[in-house]
């Protein structure tokens, strides 16, 4: 009896994971039969698997798109920001670790920074792109710099909360031994810091190369400096009539990302979990 | 020289606090500030004067039935967004947790969504739902499935919610996974001892782990949920007859094309004392059941 309850829990455990991962499924299956089919192959059976490899839709978004030029505004526009945030974040969120028990300028700034994280967005989209346009910073630098201030909000929060527990004796042999500050800090604390830098880098990687509230605000004006969200979005509307086209352009804003993903899912999985999760 | 050593670090991590404190200022705090004058004017966004009306437009918006059917929209769609999140990814947390073949693979498919920008998610579904649908009811001749589910006021709102559910799952249900796999075996082979439901289990280990995951999980679904821009901009913006206007969408429609800038960012500070309100109860509420300590 225990034994055929246990066929049936496990027989129901495998129905959901199955049927979840249909669902799932589902629509990269469409994008990618969509994507190499004509619009009247679609329009007989949206459903069915393409009789022949039609590329035309390809061509047409690498070439009459320029497709090329958006992928590397996204690229241009998430690296610098990742490397930005890699070196500006931690940098506060160590000096605040450190000093915020001794003096009351970290300990405010702290509070300062992390409150911003209950601001929505919305409340400044507004007058951001009054400001943005002020200063004559509509276009990818200010986008850059907008998403590496965003991104200390947070990850000032994750940051100073995980170095509070790194012990400081080993900045202090490194002193002992003649090390400077700066030196001490590159050497012995940034490789301690790793399980949350990468943490605060794959949230950050995920949330800079798809944004589209802040591009959409900043850079709409702008065709040449769309990054894939926004050029996606834009796209949307000038083909509509050709839905096919469209899931190529889907189909090739997935690709990078997704053979990002199968190449570091591990450690995508592990730098997320490292921060929400403490053993 | 000890001392000098001293003061040269705390110069050092002085100046370590500086560039991020004045982006920080600049590119927040600045804009902020500015909001909050706007809101107190008539600035229509593009004109080259304004006036200042004081909060006539704080009035204005409590009054005005728009904002108030675009509020109801936000706290439907993140009440059932919350629930559905915590159930499904829950649900299926456990059964990914189980020792059931080719679980790896499962768990790389479910993380997939995650990875997407919601507006490609929101488009791939507008076209899903045009040709899916309809292709259904044919099929089983049911009226629910006559027409995109998109083009009706009624079921817009759901529709959008279920593409948020497919993405917005990926994440929790790795983390719940990762807080399933903190709690220790042994407390399970405890209870069994003791003869304990799987229910009891359940209720009584698994969740108490669970608590800070759920918390993050809830609070991050909540934030969401109240903000709800992307899938509504790239799905319907706002339509059929306003039924998906959430606050986002209408704040950007009245700052971007209806040339009400100052209502506009009034209308964005109200929601930000909501949002602040509602974080606020739903942390002490999660809090408030956290078990052992």
């Amino acid at each position: 009896m225990a034994k055929s309850k246990h066929i049936a829990s496990r027989t129901v455990s495998y129905l959901i994971a199955a049927a979840g991962a249909l669902i799932i499924l589902l629509p990269f299956y469409v994008t990618l039969i969509t994507a190499f089919k004509t619009p009247q192959e679609s329009a007989q059976n949206f459903f069915s698997f393409p009789k022949s490899l039609y590329l035309e839709n390809f061509k047409t978004v690498f070439a009459k798109a320029g497709y090329f030029k958006y992928f590397m505004n996204s690229v241009v526009v998430t690296v610098s920001s990742l490397i930005l945030i890699y070196i500006l974040v931690t940098m506060i969120s160590y000096a605040i670790a450190r000093n915020m028990k001794r003096h009351v300028y970290y300990k405010f700034i702290f509070g300062f920074i992390v409150l911003g994280m209950f601001v929505p967005f919305q409340v400044i989209m507004v007058p951001l792109v009054q400001f943005m346009g002020g200063l004559g910073m509509s276009n990818k630098f200010g986008l850059i710099l907008l998403h590496v201030t965003y991104a200390a909000m947070q990850g000032v929060f994750l940051l100073v909360n995980y170095i509070q527990n790194v012990p400081v004796d080993l900045e202090e042999a490194a002193y002992i031994d003649g090390c400077t500050t700066i030196q001490a800090y590159v050497k012995v604390v940034l490789p301690l810091l790793k399980p949350m830098t990468s943490t605060v880098i794959v949230l950050n990687a995920l949330w800079v190369w798809n944004d589209f509230q802040m591009p959409l605000m900043i850079l709409n004006k702008l065709p040449d400096t769309w990054t894939l969200p926004l050029f996606q979005y834009n796209f949307k509307s000038q083909y509509s009539f050709d839905y096919n086209m469209a899931f190529a352009s889907y189909l090739i804003a997935m690709v990078p990302v997704l053979i990002a993903y199968i190449l570091a899912q591990k450690n995508i999985v592990k730098g997320l979990t490292a921060g929400a999760v403490k053993s | 020289m000890k001392k000098t050593k001293l003061v040269q670090r705390n110069q050092v991590l002085f100046l370590f606090t500086l560039p991020i404190l004045i982006m920080y200022c600049v590119f927040f705090i600045v804009p902020l500030l500015m909001g909050m004058k706007n809101s107190f004017t008539d600035w229509s966004g593009t004109s080259a004067d304004y006036n200042f009306i004081g909060i006539q437009n704080y009035i204005k918006i409590f009054q005005d039935e728009r904002f108030r059917n675009a509020l109801v929209f936000n706290f439907k769609y993140t009440f059932l967004l919350t629930v559905a999140t915590v159930v499904i990814s829950l649900i299926v947390a456990i059964v990914l947790n189980q020792k059931i073949k080719a679980r790896g693979f499962f768990r790389s498919i479910y993380f997939l969504p995650a990875i997407l920008s919601l507006v490609t998610v929101g488009l791939i579904w507008n076209e899903l739902f045009y040709r899916m649908i309809p292709a259904i009811g044919e099929a089983t001749g049911w009226g629910l499935f006559q027409s995109s589910w998109l083009g009706s006021p009624k079921l817009a709102m759901y529709a959008i919610l279920i593409v948020n559910l497919w993405q917005g799952c990926a994440t929790p249900i790795v983390l719940l996974i990762a807080g399933l796999q903190s709690v220790p075996v042994d407390l399970y082979e405890a209870a069994s001892i003791d003869g304990a439901s799987a229910w009891e289990k359940f209720k009584s280990i698994t969740i108490p782990y669970l608590i800070p995951v759920l918390n993050m999980v809830i609070v991050t679904c909540v934030k969401g949920g109240l903000t709800t821009f992307d899938y509504i901009k790239a799905m319907t913006d706002g339509g059929p007859m306003q039924s998906t206007e959430s606050v986002g969408i209408l704040i950007y429609n009245h700052a971007m094309q209806e040339g009400k800038f100052g209502y506009s960012v009034a209308e964005s500070m109200i929601l930000f004392v909501i949002i602040a309100l509602v974080s606020v109860v739903t942390m002490r509420m999660s809090n408030s059941k956290k078990v052992g300590d």
